[in-house]
């Protein structure tokens, strides 16, 4: 704040032409400062890049390492020029933008063209794997063996125990070897074997990947170690065999042919199994966001509640926002602070534990509200009053945001203008409307526009209130206050654990495509205002 | 009288009534905090009985880290706030003063790109920092460097646009004269700009800061170790599930102190924000 | 010059954008990746973190390898399932029995080998409830079922039937003893867990069962005959009726409310304990009975696990873990100490019950009961079966509150 005054004397003699912007004007003298300023941004930029680099040369991702480099340089050549001076301001902030903003939102809408979800997650070997590890069962009649992790000639060796005939035998990947002369220890494990090194239990645990992969082979399955100090043996009952690209039950006979369009093993009775695997289904997905009939059946009434909700937030809490900045907003009001204190409160306490605070004060019958009212309303359980709470609850938690941005606004808003309409006989209330509003309109419609949206998608508003509900009784799908994204994520089973979130990115797709039309709409009115008054 | 009245009583009034709203559920929870019963149904208005057990248990039962969250917290928050405002104004700035091809996209797009539902994208965040953790275990799961990257990327977001309105008003012959000064695009941000919009600044901060303290769905997934967490995810933690009974009187506790750095930043900033009626006057 | 900066930022963020999927893809190739060698993931829940983290410790220092406990505060499966997927997740995760069917369906839990021994061990309900396709999936560590608590100061005789406990909770309310009749969470959502015995008691049922026995999630019966007649009950008991079942009861008040001695019964498991025994009620624990004549309650039981996670990086330990350490009587003690649920293990609950009847009581109050159904389809039952119970309550129409769940739940399997 100290270059204040030099700043207010500099601003007398301006340039009368503002279209120009700086950068055009003149060709700049290369100061100290100018090249300090290059010199640091450059050196956090390189010093980054440095940092960035081993790692991936390690793991060998060459392609990121090329896209870190092209980036390093696009960054490097912008901060060494002197022109494009826009995207010197704009870089930093678009660096993260894309990569912690755009670049999940793109990954997200690209798993819409997918069944990925529960039970298809993964890929097909992830598939395979856990059908064929799945049906492991421990060979009928064979031995539970204590295991001793061991070395011979350097390589990893199972050293099994009976626990009834206390034989030891030696395991490898090769097979069964009798094992004579071992001492054992009163836990069954071997302490020490002729040509073996025992491994205690840290240097085994340090060879746990290849003790999991180690596998025995027998006649009737295959011994695997069952953590540090056991082994069974096993047998594989369903197995995958390429050259049917199917899957088969050993015990049963049954045949389970990949299907490559759903991402399942399915049998003749169209019976998958439950392990499939992520594939791309096209579009699917949003084929079935209109055929879906619980989808098409709600989808106006919810839209509707989902319109009426937003709007009323952003009214209700600018409204309140805005009364209260502009009764602040005098020089003649003491206690400023106390006040601007207190009405900031619901803003600085934890939103999440204040809506649960405020469904329990809703409860019919233990609720603070019906008390302190002498009411008996069952006002989370009826679809009016359960709207009525939530746009209440959601105007409490939300003025104060509105009472700052207003606040902030209106110390932008020069008195003088404010003053010359006083001067002209104007009213208060004629200089607010004509003055003090339009201009805060200008600097504020973004902001209900963003407001708006978030309204429009408020998950967490809905889902710790009231989940939707009230539900009508032959209805137990859609809720009374039920919002678009609520409704997604009932719709596609995040609710109940078993998540469709290939269907879940397509509603999203076209929520969002609501959500932005609306905004952009909105956003085209203001640019006349907003042209005319900057 | 009436002449007060009209002038200033009015604004008494309707701040008074604002206030007793703002406040009641607040009572209520400073009433469950203080009662040693501490559930929600037998918590009144008017607390029935007055303890500390509460704030006692939330600060030394072994299995919550408070003390830890809190640090967390301020820490994430402040450093978040700072980063992201610069970022943010740094952005505002560029939209406010200069013309570029693209300037009115890049503007719809920063709307836009803030209306995408978050939590389906956490599985993406999830897919992005398994590979920045492999990569780079300093900014990877569990640790605060990590989650401000995280955050930094809503930097540019609603506060780039109420920066950018503010900047608007700011007369362009300031910087214009600077120019023919001769003083660089860079002295021109940092030296007069800057200063000029120091109450946009610090309500953009203390938007910023309540943000991060209560942001809850990136960090949950992010932040596994019980000591690192923030306090948003470990207070969630306390109510979730069949815990949340025995829990409610520490949690309005920890509801209430968690309140406080964010009043204390806004009593902080507070001075800014009203010494911006002068600095809006310099508009001549 | 105008086009050019575009054409900078554009290239800038394609550029970006590709390292992040460039980073996303390749680092799974490569082999080098396996740091787990040594070192334990688990991760639990709040409440378990805490009670696991000493032993852990103690498992760490016998092995000789680092042992790490990591909180997942919520949707803990969800959370599990992806990090897993990403490889990111744990060695050994902590949770419900009835996450099996759709950990497994996802491939994100190994099977459990357990010795007959170790199986002889736990109760038969325990092993019944980790089993899912024939396989173990888990090692169960704490069993847990609601049961009927009852203040014995206002109801010094415990109820032989649903209908004797009603009535006494009706003269206490008539005497204004109490505000409330009984005490069981439902919520303006419903709560399918703890109506369940009562809803079982009237004749309804989820699921008709296969040949096996085991659940078959293509016959709902929710909506069945049966059901409705248990439905109806439900309204009968419900606020246009008894008033003995109000949706204003939920999770968060019903055991404050039991505590503050403003209801006479509370429907609830071992965790309410906690806040009961910090009162001074004197109470006692019995199975929720049926009604007089009817069939029987069975609550649902619920089985905490310990699942080895197929893609952890130290498998070996993992299964060393849950196989043979947590299935360790003294560890199943330790753990009871610090989360005081009923051990599933039965040596270690024999000598919980010395000290600590309540222990006892809740065991035998889950003895007749069902074990959740660990198929991946359970899940659809919860939110619609929750509407129709709410809805009820309120006074609904009882068939035709079912006919609405029970086509939600099917539509909701059939995923369409």
């Amino acid at each position: 704040m100290t270059t204040q005054p030099s700043v207010t004397g500099s601003g007398s003699s301006g340039s009368p032409d503002p279209g120009l912007s700086p950068r055009s004007s003149q060709p700049r003298v290369i100061t100290t400062g100018f090249l300090v300023g290059r010199v640091v941004v450059l050196g956090i930029v390189a010093a980054l890049a440095l940092y960035a680099v081993p790692p991936l040369i390690e793991s060998e991702s060459w392609l990121a390492l090329g896209v870190v480099g092209v980036a390093t340089l696009i960054v490097t050549y912008a901060y060494l020029s002197t022109r494009h001076v826009p995207a010197k301001y704009l870089i930093p902030g678009t660096i993260f933008l894309i990569a912690f903003q755009i670049l999940p939102v793109l990954l997200t809408v690209s798993t819409a063209f997918t069944n990925f979800g529960d039970g298809h997650r993964g890929s097909k070997e992830d598939a395979i794997t856990a059908i064929q590890t799945g049906s492991v069962t421990q060979v009928a009649g064979s031995p539970e063996y204590n295991l001793t992790i061991a070395l011979r000639d350097g390589k990893l060796v199972f050293l099994l125990v009976n626990p009834t005939t206390k034989s030891v035998q030696a395991g490898t990947a090769d097979g069964l070897s009798e094992v004579t002369g071992a001492e054992l220890g009163i836990t069954g494990k071997v302490l020490a074997a002729p040509g073996f090194e025992v491994l205690n239990g840290a240097t085994a645990a340090e060879r746990g990947k290849e003790i999991s992969d180690l596998v025995v082979p027998t006649e009737g399955g295959a011994i695997k170690a069952n953590g540090l100090s056991r082994a069974f043996e096993g047998k594989t009952s369903k197995r995958y065999r390429a050259d049917c690209d199917c899957v088969t039950d050993a015990e049963t006979g049954q045949k389970w042919v990949a299907d490559a369009d759903i991402g399942s093993f399915v049998d003749d009775n169209g019976q998958a199994l439950a392990q499939g695997w992520q594939v791309n289904i096209g579009l699917a997905n949003f084929t079935r966001v209109f055929t879906n009939n619980t989808i098409s059946a709600h989808f106006l009434a919810v839209f509707v509640w989902n319109v009426v909700f937003a709007l009323a937030s952003v009214l209700t809490t600018f409204v309140l926002g805005m009364i209260v900045a502009l009764a602040l907003h005098s020089p003649r009001v003491r206690g400023k602070k106390t006040y601007r204190t207190f009405l900031v409160l619901p803003y600085a306490m934890p939103a999440f534990a204040m809506l649960l605070v405020w469904r329990d004060m809703f409860n019919t019958d233990f609720g603070l509200i019906n008390r302190l009212l002498g009411t008996d309303i069952d006002w989370i359980g009826q679809p009016n009053t359960a709207r009525f709470a939530l746009i209440l609850m959601n105007l409490w938690l939300g003025f104060p945001y509105m009472f700052l941005v207003t606040t902030g606004a209106l110390q932008a808003i020069p008195k003088e203008l404010v003053e010359a309409s006083t001067v002209d006989g104007a009213s208060p209330w004629q200089g607010f409307r004509r003055v003090t509003l339009p201009l805060l309109l200008v600097a504020l419609t973004p902001l209900l526009i963003s407001s708006f949206a978030f309204n429009f998608n408020n998950f967490n508003a809905i889902r710790l209130v009231t989940n939707g509900g009230p539900y009508a009784i032959d209805n137990a799908s859609v809720g009374a206050t039920d919002l678009l994204i609520s409704y997604t994520y009932r719709v596609a089973g995040f609710d109940t654990g078993t998540a469709d979130f290939g269907f879940a990115a397509a509603i999203s797709v076209f929520i969002f495509a609501i959500v932005a039309t609306i905004s952009v709409v909105a956003f085209r009115r203001t640019r006349a205002q907003e042209e005319v008054y900057s | 009288m009436i002449r007060w009245l009209k002038r200033v009583g009015w604004r008494h009034l309707v701040l008074l009534l604002t206030v007793a709203f703002a406040l009641f559920p607040i009572i209520f929870v400073l009433s469950a905090a203080l009662n040693p019963l501490g559930t929600l149904s037998s918590s009144e208005l008017i607390p029935t009985g007055a303890s500390l057990d509460n704030f006692e248990n939330l600060l030394t039962r072994p299995d919550l880290h408070y003390q830890r969250w809190f640090v967390n917290s301020l820490v994430i928050s402040l450093a978040s706030s700072f980063a992201s405002i610069f970022l943010s104004f740094c952005a505002a700035y560029a939209f406010s003063r200069m013309r570029f091809a693209g300037r009115r996209i890049g503007l719809l797009a920063l709307l836009l790109i803030q209306m995408f539902p978050q939590f389906l994208a956490i599985v993406a965040i999830f897919i992005i920092f398994t590979n920045v953790t492999e990569l780079y275990p300093a900014f990877g799961f569990n640790t605060p460097w990590g989650l401000l990257l995280l955050y930094l990327g809503g930097a540019l977001g609603v506060n780039t646009y109420l920066m950018k309105g503010f900047l608007d008003t700011v007369p362009k012959e300031l910087d214009e004269s600077a120019t023919v000064d001769g003083a660089t695009h860079a002295q021109i941000f940092f030296r007069i700009i800057l200063p000029l919009v120091a109450p946009i600044l610090a309500v953009t901060a203390m938007l910023a800061f309540i943000g991060t303290m209560n942001e809850f769905l990136i960090a949950n997934v992010f932040l596994l170790e019980p000591e690192s967490k923030t306090l948003a995810v470990g207070m969630y933690g306390m109510l979730v599930g069949d815990v949340r009974n025995g829990n409610f009187g520490m949690f309005a506790a920890g509801t209430l102190l968690m309140a406080v750095p964010t009043v204390g930043v806004f009593l902080w900033l507070q001075k800014y924000i009203v010494n911006g009626l002068t600095a809006g006057a310099v508009k001549g | 010059m105008r086009i050019r900066t575009v054409g900078v930022i554009a290239v800038l963020g394609l550029a970006l954008a590709a390292s992040g999927c460039g980073t996303t893809d390749e680092p799974t190739a490569t082999p080098s990746k396996d740091k787990g060698n040594g070192k334990l993931v688990i991760w639990a829940d709040q409440k378990r973190t805490a009670a696991l983290k000493p032993f852990a410790d103690q498992f760490g220092k016998e092995n000789g390898v680092t042992v790490e406990v990591k909180e997942i505060s919520e949707n803990q499966q969800q959370t599990f399932l992806t990090a897993s997927q990403q490889g990111s997740g744990p060695d050994v995760m902590v949770g419900a029995h009835d996450w099996i069917g759709n950990l497994v369906q996802n491939g994100a839990i190994d099977p459990v080998q357990l010795t007959a021994a170790q199986k002889a061990s736990f109760p038969e309900i325990a092993l019944k409830a980790v089993s899912f396709n024939g396989q173990t999936y888990g090692a169960p560590y704490a069993i847990e079922n609601v049961a009927l608590i009852r203040n014995t100061e206002l109801v010094p005789t415990a109820p032989a039937t649903l209908d004797d406990a009603i009535k006494a909770g009706k003269e206490l309310k008539a005497a204004k003893k109490v505000s409330e009749i009984m005490c069981l969470p439902i919520g303006q959502q419903g709560d399918a867990y703890h109506i369940y015995p009562i809803y079982s008691a009237a004749g309804g049922s989820l699921f008709g069962t296969t040949a096996t026995g085991d659940p078959d999630p293509k016959n709902v019966t929710v909506g069945s005959a049966e059901s409705v007649a248990a439905w109806t009950k439900l309204k009968e008991l419900g606020e246009k009726g008894e008033t003995a079942l109000k949706t204003s009861i939920s999770n968060d008040n019903a055991i404050a409310t039991f505590a503050a001695k403003k209801c006479a019964f509370l429907v609830s498991g071992p965790w309410s304990l906690v806040d009961i025994k910090k009162t001074d009620i004197k109470y006692d624990i019995q199975a929720v009975p049926g009604f007089a004549g009817g069939k029987a309650a069975t609550p649902f039981v619920g089985v905490q696990s310990f699942f080895v996670a197929s893609k952890g990086k130290s498998k070996a330990l993992a299964q060393e873990f849950v196989a043979n350490y947590v299935t360790n009587k003294d560890v199943a003690l330790a753990l009871y100490n610090a989360d005081p649920r009923p051990p599933a293990l039965t040596a270690a609950l024999d000598q919980v019950k010395g000290t600590d009847p309540d222990a006892g009581k809740f065991l035998e109050a889950g003895k007749g009961g069902f074990p959740m159904p660990a198929i991946p389809e359970m899940s659809a039952i919860w939110g619609p079966f929750g509407n129709a119970e709410a809805a009820v309550t309120k006074g609904g129409d009882p068939a035709t509150a079912a006919a609405a769940a029970a086509k939600a739940i099917v539509d909701a399997i059939a995923k369409k």
